[in-house]
């Protein structure tokens, strides 16, 4: 059936190579719709195509025009600029990708056009979506006086329920969330708003609390404001204390993690007060879909890295956010349900476990002095990894050598890294501390400092089912042990100022004798 | 409107002219440019030519007429001498001084920074593969499915699907290498709408590529990187020709051919 369609298309495509079109033509709109959106949103927009099992959030089926991005009370149908947005932008944190540089201004009109044809609700003309009226920002929204009002009603209105009272999505009613169609939904961290499905800014915030995300358990607050509950300027308190959750830009990938020397006791313990100042990096991670049995819905979307040193140990520390303290029961009911949800690669049933949260921080087991450096992925038979894993049940850490992602054989105690962690409202904390340099040379890595060394990081929740090869990765990055900077360095700066310095009194000198001269000639 | 007389002074002086036009390339160069479609922001050291560019010309239009070179010294002569410009001298003294030192000083501090990846795009592949055991030879090899002109747009349907539920998350549903596990790799996954990629390579090539996925690149290749998957270990070799196919159809690219090796037409 499929098959037919695509060739029949494929033989209307090659007759009419410019299809000239009025706006939102429909029929070009499908030419665009089966070649571009219907391997996830289906043939015939029911959100079931091919690609459906293996990502989540699920793709969306249109057929039901329940749309999460609006400008309308909630339960009503989206504008056509909504539903503009939606493609233009994609929703971030989601497969749902922004095709506004992939296809032209017409292309995506017409798409639009002809995603509206699967639901009868948008050719019901009786039916006219209603306008909210949003009101415009309040000043002062980064103040302490407006983010202390935002935290009051982020409590009173319930918001930490779902979403946690630190606002990481690990609330009470969590676990047990699950949108329209029955899929297993998280609420959203709040900490990571380049994630938001419908923007990032505090506007954007103020409009999804308005419209609420339909088809999904994220209300509408706008029937509070009826009833007086709390007021508009109330609300976008809220919208600016969530948004003071997230950095003020959305971080940035840097390859080199620079771990700065400091005289004197590492900070051993994840919450001491000097991790405050040292510089925080940040890595993405995603689903482990490299080797059997695969992953598709990784449950920690980033790390965030700080390392020091003080010439004899290191200590790095490690930040990512985590719903669950694993295992948990509490969260049985969303374990269960993602297995059932998620495509996998094993056959028969899957059996919940007590799967712990885990951490694995990877070096090469030698600086390397090339480029050459073992396979990223865990190593391999012919070249081994050295890596720091830590678990959350039974709580510890151990080093070890892998050799592939299915083989890792730890090292004896003695030199291991020691760790310490805090899990606290939905976020992992732990430091890694180990000295530089260790007995086994052989195995360990010996660290040096001004040295570029590779390192990789990998995350398990083990309430997302997440345990083995289900997991998240990074690729490799860099670490960097730096030095002081020796007094060498400072000389020719000095020098160069002196010379500039000088030449430039010089100029200044000729020049006003030049015009003494001047001036006593006029004179 | 009417300018002020005192603002038609400086807006009519050569010296504050040129020294305007150079704020207003800055700010176009870094602000302006990445505004425009399809551009991002421009790297440090390339402003620091166009800006170089910029100073050239403004110097030679400035210099080209005597009288107009004369009014253009004049502020930079009062600066130099005049006694109640005392301090703006002073202070242009120390800034000029402080910047010299602080950029001899970047550039003698060592920092490390991450090694450069020297890595070939598309390394020479081999003679000849065992797939799953069976040993197939590449040097000319064609797409076996290419034969069966009659069954060609079932095949390709049939590698869209394999396509979706295997390369997506990475190659991205645009085939631009985009797709959302991308931001989680580097190197970044191929973007095979990109005329140098799939645009210059045999089907036989991708074939390898596919079938041995990072690990079976040789070392110039940087294997230890490249998270593509083997894909031998979950594909058939029919599978794997009928998503090559849909690779070319989707993108609209003609695999590079054995006999004329010309290939990159669209
Ligand atoms: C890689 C798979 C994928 C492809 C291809 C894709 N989408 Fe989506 N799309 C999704 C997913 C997943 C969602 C649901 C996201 C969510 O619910 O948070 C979605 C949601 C949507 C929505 C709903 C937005 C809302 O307000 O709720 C629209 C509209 C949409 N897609 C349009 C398109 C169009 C048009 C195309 C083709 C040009 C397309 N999509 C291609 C995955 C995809
Ligand atoms: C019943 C549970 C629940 C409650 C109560 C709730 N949320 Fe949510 N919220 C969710 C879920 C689930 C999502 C994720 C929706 C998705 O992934 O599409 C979400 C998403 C969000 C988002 C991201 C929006 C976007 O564009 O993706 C923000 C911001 C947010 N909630 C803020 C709040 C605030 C503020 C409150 C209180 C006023 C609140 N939520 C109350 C469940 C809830």
């Amino acid at each position: 059936m499929r098959v037919g369609l695509i060739g029949a298309l494929a033989v209307f495509l090659s007759v009419s190579p410019t299809v000239r079109l009025s706006a939102q033509d429909t029929t070009a709109g499908k030419t665009v719709y089966v070649k571009w959106c219907a391997g996830c949103h289906g043939e015939t927009g029911d959100g079931k195509g091919v690609a459906a099992l293996y990502m989540l959030p699920r793709p969306r089926d249109f057929t039901g025009a329940v749309y999460k991005i609006r400008t309308t009370a909630s339960g009503q149908l989206p504008t056509d600029a909504d539903l503009m947005r939606a493609i233009d932008e994609g929703l971030p944190g989601t497969a749902m990708p922004a095709w506004q540089t992939r296809l032209s201004d017409g292309e995506r009109r017409n798409v639009m056009a002809y995603l509206k044809t699967f639901s009868s609700f948008f050719s019901d003309t009786s039916q006219h979506p209603q306008l909210l009226k949003f009101s415009s920002e309040p000043g002062g929204g980064t103040g302490a006086e407006a983010l202390r009002v935002g935290r009051q009603f982020y409590d009173s209105i319930h918001c930490y329920k779902c979403h946690g009272p630190q606002g990481r999505g690990d609330g009470p009613s969590a676990p047990d969330l699950k949108d329209d169609p029955g899929q297993p939904i998280l609420a959203a961290d709040l900490h990571e708003n380049w994630r938001f499905r419908g923007g990032a800014t505090a506007e954007d915030i103020y409009r999804q609390l308005r419209t609420g995300l339909d088809g999904t358990p994220m209300p509408s607050f706008s029937d509070l404001l009826d009833q007086k509950f709390l007021t508009e300027e109330q609300l976008w308190r809220v919208a600016q204390y969530v948004r003071s959750l997230s950095p003020p830009k959305a971080p940035e990938v840097r390859d080199v993690i620079h771990a700065r020397q400091i005289a004197g006791t590492l900070p051993v313990s994840p919450d001491d007060s000097a991790w405050s100042r040292v510089d925080d990096y940040y890595f993405p991670l995603v689903g482990q879909i490299i080797r059997k049995p695969r992953w598709f819905a990784p449950a920690v979307a980033a790390i965030w890295v700080q390392a020091l040193h003080n010439g004899n140990a290191i200590a790095v520390r490690l930040t990512w956010d985590d719903r669950s303290q694993s295992p948990d029961t509490g969260w049985n009911k969303y374990t269960r349900r993602l297995l059932q949800t998620m495509a996998s690669d094993d056959s028969g049933p899957q059996t919940l476990a007590p799967w712990p949260d885990q951490l694995a921080v990877q070096f090469p087991p030698k600086i390397p002095e090339g480029m050459e450096r073992p396979y990223f992925l865990m190593g391999s038979n012919s070249g081994s990894v050295y890596q720091w894993r830590w678990r959350s049940a039974p709580r510890g850490a151990v080093a070890g050598l892998a050799r592939g992602i299915d083989r890792f054989d730890t090292l004896p105690p003695a030199s291991g890294p020691a760790a310490r962690a805090v899990w606290d409202h939905g976020q992992w904390r732990v430091v890694f501390t180990r000295t530089l340099a260790t007995a086994d040379t052989a195995n360990e890595l010996q660290f040096a400092v001004g040295r570029a060394i590779p390192v990789a990081f990998f995350a398990w929740d083990g309430s997302s089912a997440e345990r083995d090869t289900r997991m998240a990765l990074s690729t490799w990055y860099f670490l960097a042990l730096d030095q002081p900077t020796p007094p060498g360095t400072f000389i020719s700066p000095v020098i160069a100022m002196v010379v500039t310095l000088g030449l430039g009194m010089l100029v200044v000198v000729r020049a006003q004798r030049r015009d003494g001269r001047r001036a006593a000639a006029r004179g | 409107m009417t300018r002020s007389p005192n603002l038609r002074r400086y807006l009519d002086h050569p010296f504050w002219q040129a020294l305007g036009l150079l704020v207003l390339a800055y700010l176009v160069i870094v602000y302006g440019v990445p505004l425009l479609p399809g551009s991002s922001l421009v790297p440090s050291s390339v402003v620091l030519q166009y800006m170089v560019t910029v100073l050239v010309g403004v110097l030679i239009y400035v210099s080209d007429n005597d009288e107009r070179w004369a009014l253009f010294k004049q502020p930079l002569v009062a600066m130099l001498v005049e006694q109640r410009l005392r301090l703006v001298r002073i202070l242009v003294l120390a800034v000029v001084t402080l910047l010299v030192g602080w950029v001899t000083f970047g550039q003698v501090r060592t920092t490390v920074a991450a090694p450069p990846n020297l890595r070939s795009i598309h390394p020479a592949p081999p003679a000849e593969v065992t797939f799953r055991g069976k040993t197939m030879t590449l040097t000319g090899l064609e797409n076996p499915l290419r034969q069966q002109p009659e069954s060609l747009a079932a095949f390709t349907a049939y590698g869209k699907e394999i396509y979706y539920q295997n390369c997506l998350p990475c190659h991205g549903d645009h085939l631009d290498g985009l797709g959302h596990f991308a931001a989680g790799f580097n190197p970044l996954p191929a973007n095979f709408q990109d005329n140098g990629t799939i645009a210059q390579l045999t089907e036989s090539f991708v074939f390898w590529r596919v079938a041995k996925g990072g690990p079976g690149l040789p070392r110039e290749g940087t294997p230890w990187n490249s998270a593509m998957p083997r894909w031998e270990d979950f594909l058939t070799e029919r599978q794997i020709w009928a998503v090559i196919l849909f690779l070319y159809d989707q993108t609209g690219w003609k695999p590079r051919t054995w006999e004329k090796a010309e290939g990159g037409a669209k």
